[in-house]
């Protein structure tokens, strides 16, 4: 585990189930300010569940998870001791991004639309700020000419680079990305993977669950590889692909060209 | 009596019947606006995380669905104000009954179209920050009632339908005139044959709508490309 830096995130023997399957089974993982963490392992391992937990979209069943100075209870969310409200766990989510596996843009709003929802109506930035900081990324993503298309009349990876902007804008400190490739055929899995390592990592923390393991190996500044609820492994990229210990790596890793 | 000289007569009434028509718009218009907003609080309630006001919901959704509006207009105009103590006139007691009615209706067919966005929405508006009133009003609100057009346009013509029975507590509607006027005039088939003619013009013109903008959310898909076009 390392040592080095803060912890922006600490999973403390996080437990979750679905009714009676147990899906996280005393999770532990520190994931120091600044780091890549890139999450594999097998499809119902649990590792699309813990990064839901991260940003309390899953609300956990024990231990507990502290991200900067909050902290995710079972039943409740908390800083400083105090109890927070509806609305500012809210707020604490409009501080980590996310990016979802099946993009999950607004298809009755536009392109721009998506992106300045929540600057405008939840930050309450001026539209035209807004507007300005959305321009700009877009065009970092190539979408430049895209803001007024509407979701469904794009590609998926065109798709899932707006999603990406439209967590960007927020200004987030961490980034969680839940399979951001798994629904993209190849050629435009590369693109947003572009995205992803040279935009959307730089100068933040972020969990990626991923099965693309090239893109793990050379990216992310740790792995951890889970299986059955369980961390299996977790080290540096080279030792996890180089010569891994837990026969859940093995058997993971046998398959990955 | 010749058949075109009977005409004649009823024609004497138009102006009369012209009102009773206007009442019947009125009493339409006026509950559905209405209805839409209590349909969509009836339908939040039910979706409530209190167990409680989901009970409230489903019994206040499922009376005002399964008991007929006859019933209904004679119960709030009789029944109602002996419990509350307020009594009402006939025209409000008749938009109380109606928008009890297409309430029920209505927060079925909002709670349908609530429940069929997807989950994803409610999880990406979340992770941007939007509390629930919020991502509710912009987000799943939006795009419900887009998918909703052809149930609301369905109730409008239920509605409608259902003003004709407004009459019987003297609510001068369209109904309400054809009785005055065959009463003066004995002119039963005259009279009735035009009034039923005038209902049923306008609820096929309605129904005509419902099925070109069924066809338009079937063909055209998404409700983002109905947004774009209307």
């Amino acid at each position: 585990m390392s040592e080095s830096g803060a912890s922006m995130i600490e999973i403390r023997g996080v437990r979750k189930s679905f009714g009676a399957l147990e899906v996280l089974k005393s999770i532990d993982l520190h994931v120091p300010a600044g780091k890549t963490i890139a999450v594999i392992g097998e499809s119902g391992s649990g590792k699309s569940t813990l990064v839901r937990c991260i940003n309390n979209l899953e609300p956990i069943d024990g231990g507990s998870i502290r991200v900067g100075p909050t902290t995710i209870l079972p039943d409740r969310v908390e800083e400083a001791g105090k109890p927070l409200s509806a609305r500012e766990v809210a707020r604490f989510r409009t501080r980590i991004g996310m990016v979802f596996q099946n993009f999950n843009l607004f298809p009755h709003l536009t392109v721009l639309g998506n992106i300045i929802e929540a600057p405008v109506g939840v930050l309450r930035w001026p539209k035209a700020d807004a507007i300005e900081r959305a321009d700009a990324l877009l065009r970092r993503v190539g979408l430049q000419d895209k803001a007024a298309a509407y979701p469904a009349t794009l590609s998926g990876g065109q798709q899932q680079r707006v999603a990406i902007v439209r967590a960007l804008i927020m200004e987030p400190a961490i980034m969680l990305f839940d399979e951001p490739t798994s629904a993209l055929d190849p050629k435009l899995t590369d693109e947003v993977l572009t995205v992803i390592r040279d935009l959307a990592i730089r100068d933040r923390t972020s969990v990626i669950v991923t099965h693309e393991m090239g893109f793990a190996r050379n990216v992310a500044t740790d792995v951890v590889v889970m299986a059955d609820g369980h961390i299996a492994e977790h080290g540096p990229p080279d030792q996890i692909f180089g010569s891994p210990r837990s026969s859940a790596a093995q058997q993971l890793l046998q398959y990955a060209s | 009596m010749p058949l075109a000289r009977s005409f004649d007569i009823l024609w004497e009434y138009h102006r009369i019947l012209l009102d009773g028509l206007a009442m019947t718009f009125e009493l339409t218009l006026i509950s559905i606006v209405i209805a839409l907003i209590t349909g969509v609080t009836c339908a939040l309630g039910s979706l409530a995380r209190w167990r409680v006001v989901r009970w409230i919901s489903v019994v206040v959704t499922e009376f005002c669905r399964n008991t007929p509006i006859l019933v209904l207009i004679i119960w709030v105009h009789y029944a109602l104000p002996e419990i509350t103590g307020i009594k009402t006139s006939a025209v409000v007691s008749s938009i109380i009954a109606l928008v009890m009615q297409s309430t029920g209706y209505l927060s079925e067919e909002y709670r349908a179209g609530i429940e069929s966005i997807d989950k994803g929405q409610y999880e990406a508006s979340k992770s941007l920050g939007m509390t629930y009133a919020r991502l509710m009003r912009r987000i799943v609100l939006p795009q419900a009632i887009v998918r909703m057009i052809p149930g609301i346009i369905n109730q409008l013509v239920v509605l409608f339908k259902s003003t004709s029975v407004v009459s019987i507590i003297a609510v001068p509607d369209l109904m309400y005139h054809a009785n005055v006027i065959v009463n003066d005039t004995y002119l039963a088939m005259q009279t009735y044959t035009v009034v039923a003619l005038t209902y049923f013009l306008i609820i096929f013109g309605i129904s005509v709508l419902v099925r070109i903008a069924s066809r338009r959310i079937r063909f055209i898909g998404p409700s983002h490309a109905i947004l774009q076009a209307a």
